[in-house]
């Protein structure tokens, strides 16, 4: 028992740099005790599984600090600095920077009412049997001059990170990353960070420095959608107050 | 053996007269009919080559459709019947009182003849138009052969040339027309009548106001509102980006970012800071090409409309009226029309080399026939029915009034553009990393202006020249800065924009487009309003209380509804010409579409009924509003 979970230990993490907390461990090697014939590559499969779809802050351990943000990540007085990591940090917000909120309320809008736009023709989303060319977010009036046709967000995207110890850091997509989009990264979601350049307190993510693992918490990504609408609302509203 | 009797009919008097005066040379007898000053019958001698031989010619016109579609008298008084029941009342074809003597007319002519050659307007409605006079033509002769004339210009060559080559009538087209006309009786009537009697005695502003419903009008309506709203809703937002500037060789060089601006102050800020950290640019990119600027593709009719009503300050009802015009007197080819590439048979030298007397475009014709001549672009539209619009003969300008004026210059210069050479230019182009961030700036030289001196309305000029640049080379910028904006709303809807829309979401056809805009105009739904002033002023649509209302109310009445769209969307009405074009193809009947498309729109029409209050509301609410305001 011990050598199972000591293994699967050693495999989490040099397979996917996720070091697992032991307490955890022993209650997912408790569930599915019943299971104990399973093949060590099969549990490895069904732990990870299981990792992106938990909290960090329960399944990872805080212990090596390397594997963690500093406590200070946020200090914008630090001109730039550098985390050779690994750093395995769930999303808890994603924003597109690229597109106007007015512009990324008016697309929720279009898709609450079952269209979508192609170009200059207004297409029905919903009953429609050919669901070929669905666009989100594809706004060419109101984003301003310049901003990409269609085709998921524009980005750059502004993320949210939290590690396992519960440290919350800003990062910024400086080059575009495959995967992180609005709409396909679910909230909860899990990246690795390796040495990777954090300015002013952003952490500045490219392709190098992020392993996109994917998952996503369920409980939290709902209500990040139901909500979005709403926070966008009032970010203009605050937007329209500070500027009276 | 007497020679054989052949009746003609035309669409119109002006082009009866017009295939009269071509199919005789000159020498025609005209005989006025009894009961309408308009139509008058043309008698010649005309040889249609075998089987027809030299013939006997009869040619009149009709003045546009004979026939009408109505509902029987007991359902015709507004309070007759409950407007639900006109969706299955019967309808019957009538002949209109002024058009009955025209009727008689052809009924009668048919009655000495052996055949008779249709030359109506080659499109959906002159097929069907053909059909209506066929019929009649039958109550006089029942035995009488029906052929049709195919043409697309009243040039004499071309008209000659369709005597000789008759074709059939297309009854599918004729069937899709029917069709179509059944649909916009008895949904425009059940919905007109229910809106009418439903709404008028909420407010004073609309006693005795019809409030009527189109299945076109409607959306046309929607788009203008959904643009007025996003105006209206709209919040402006702040951005900020980087500007780099670079003086070389005297010339200062602005490169724009490639992130164009983000909507984040701080990541700007880091961003910008990390650019003046790296010190130096490097240059990634240096591209010198020869670019051209594309002549425009040959002429259709919904770019007609939109191109002029932008450079000719006429709007698309007008452009259509003086184009009818100019192809009515044998100018111009026929206006309505979706093919966007000409026919490899179409001798275009000859057109452009009739255009010489011109003092304005003449020399540069002159110009084309001497080398300067290429084949014209083909677009990827043909409605295998009409070329593109074209000039058919030089008019002196004196001969035509302001409007047709415009419209002549315009489809002229645009055929010559046609059939002239691209613009030739050279350009340059820089890229810069700087920092984590890219630049880039463009230069333009323009060599050649070849179709631009034509065609007036392409503007394509030189900008500032770019120092030299290597590849590789590094640098560091003269100047790197931050500069913020802020995002505006969209401007109200034009009237070229409102084309697009209609034209792009399948509302209406190229030949009925500008009469949707006429009417949502006519029933107060839109007002048309001036913005900018001198040569940047445009007209934009405005929804009046009344247009925002309707929307709004109908919008509520489906919203929860997943199966039922507003009809102030195009969806429905989409579906229903693409089932028109399913008819013409031989895919589906008359009778499975009309059906099928009633249906649909019943469905619509019963929940209208039951949720008629969020109609009423909304009209309540905008015309207190009006009221207190």
């Amino acid at each position: 028992m011990a050598s199972t979970s000591a293994q699967l230990t050693t495999h989490l993490q040099t397979k996917y740099s996720l070091p697992v907390s032991p307490t955890w461990l022993n209650a997912f090697l408790a569930s599915t005790q019943q299971h104990r014939t399973v093949p060590l590559s099969a549990l490895t499969q069904t732990a990870h599984f299981r990792l992106l779809a938990s909290d960090f802050r329960d399944s990872l351990t805080t212990e090596t600090s390397s594997s963690l943000l500093p406590a200070d990540i946020f200090d914008p007085t630090v001109q730039e600095r550098r985390l050779q990591g690994p750093i395995p940090v769930q999303v808890l917000d994603i924003d597109d920077i690229g597109t106007s909120l007015w512009s990324q309320v008016e697309a929720i809008e279009r898709v609450e009412r079952g269209e979508a736009v192609r170009g200059r023709e207004i297409v029905r989303t919903v009953n429609v049997d050919d669901s070929e060319g669905v666009t989100r977010g594809a706004s060419t009036t109101t984003t301003n001059a310049g901003a990409h046709e269609s085709g998921g967000s524009n980005g750059p995207h502004r993320l949210i990170l939290q590690d396992a110890r519960g440290t919350r850091a800003v990062a910024i997509e400086l080059k575009s990353v495959g995967g992180i989009a609005l709409g396909s990264m679910a909230i909860g979601a899990k990246l690795v960070l390796r040495d990777v350049t954090v300015a002013r307190g952003m952490v500045l993510l490219t392709p190098e420095c992020v392993t996109l693992l994917g998952g996503k918490v369920e409980a939290l990504d709902l209500a990040w959608r139901e909500g979005r609408k709403q926070r966008l609302l009032d970010r203009l509203g605050e937007m329209e107050r500070g500027q009276e | 053996m007497s020679p054989t009797k052949i009746l003609c009919v035309a669409e119109k008097p002006a082009i009866a007269k017009a295939v009269a005066q071509h199919l005789s040379g000159g020498s025609v007898r005209t005989i006025p009919i009894r009961g309408n000053p308009y139509v008058k019958n043309y008698v010649f001698d005309f040889n249609f080559g075998a089987p027809w031989g030299n013939c006997a010619v009869t040619m009149t016109s009709v003045l546009g459709h004979l026939t009408k579609l109505e509902f029987e008298k007991q359902y015709r008084g507004w309070q007759s019947c409950l407007p639900e029941s006109l969706f299955e009342a019967p309808v019957f074809e009538l002949v209109e009182d002024d058009k009955k003597a025209i009727a008689k007319n052809i009924q009668e002519q048919a009655r000495y003849c052996q055949a008779l050659f249709i030359w109506t307007d080659c499109d959906r409605e002159g097929e069907h138009i053909g059909t209506e006079i066929r019929k009649h033509a039958k109550k006089g002769n029942a035995r009488i052969v029906v052929k049709r004339a195919k043409f697309s210009n009243t040039e004499r060559a071309h008209i000659l040339n369709a005597a000789r080559a008759l074709i059939e009538l297309d009854d599918l087209q004729a069937n899709a027309v029917a069709a179509r006309t059944e649909l916009d009786l008895r949904i425009g009537a059940a919905f007109t009548r229910l809106l009418s009697i439903q709404l008028q005695p909420l407010t004073e502003a609309l006693a005795n106001k019809v409030i009527s419903y189109g299945s076109c009008q409607f959306p046309t309506l929607g788009f203008v509102v959904d643009r007025y709203l996003r105006v209206k809703n709209f919040k402006p937002e702040k951005f900020w980006g980087i500007k780099v500037m670079h003086t070389r060789e005297d010339i200062k060089v602005n490169f724009l970012w490639k992130r164009v601006h983000l909507f984040d102050r701080a990541v700007v800020t880091v961003m910008l800071e990390r650019c003046l950290m790296a010190k130096n640019a490097k240059v990634t990119k240096v591209n010198q090409k020869p670019t051209s600027k594309w002549r425009p593709l040959p002429l259709t009719t919904v770019d007609l409309q939109m191109m002029g009503s932008r450079y000719l300050r006429m709007d698309s009802q007008a452009i259509m009226k003086a184009a009818e015009s100019l192809y009515t007197k044998g100018f111009t080819s026929y206006p309505r029309t979706e093919t966007d590439q000409f026919d490899k048979g179409i001798d275009l030298k000859k057109l452009i080399e009739k255009q010489f007397p011109d003092n304005n475009w003449g020399q540069y014709a002159r110009g084309l026939l001497d080398g300067g001549f290429r084949t014209p672009r083909a677009g990827r539209h043909n409605d295998h029915a009409h070329p593109p619009i074209h000039p058919i003969c030089w008019v002196a300008p004196t001969a035509l009034n302001a409007d047709e004026k415009k419209v002549y210059e315009f489809i002229t210069r645009r055929f010559l553009a046609c059939c002239s050479e691209d613009a030739k230019g050279h350009s340059s182009e820089v890229e810069i990393e700087y920092g984590d961030e890219l630049f880039h700036a463009k230069g333009l030289t323009v060599l050649e202006r070849n179709y631009l001196d034509v065609y007036v309305y392409d503007k394509w000029e030189s900008s500032q020249q770019l120092p030299n640049f290597r590849v590789g080379e590094l640098f560091e910028p003269t100047e790197a800065k931050i500069f913020d904006g802020q995002t505006t709303a969209p401007n109200y809807l034009t009237e070229p924009e409102l084309i697009g829309l209609m034209d792009a979401n399948g509302i209406g056809t190229d030949a009925t487009m500008a009469e949707h805009i006429a009417k949502i105009k006519d029933r107060e739904y839109v007002v048309v309003h001036t913005r900018g002033s001198g040569r940047n002023a445009a007209k934009v649509f405005i929804p009046t209380w009344l247009g925002i209302a309707l929307v709004e109310g109908y919008d509520n009445i489906v919203s929860g509804l997943p199966d039922s769209p507003s009809l102030s969307k195009p969806f429905l009405r989409k579906e229903m010409e693409s089932r028109m074009r399913d008819i013409c193809a031989g895919a589906m009947t008359r009778h499975d579409v009309v059906h099928e498309s009633l249906d649909k729109y019943h469905e619509v029409f019963i929940h209208t009924v039951r949720r008629i209050n969020m109609l009423k509301d909304a009209i309540r609410k905008y015309s207190s509003q009006i009221g207190a305001s």
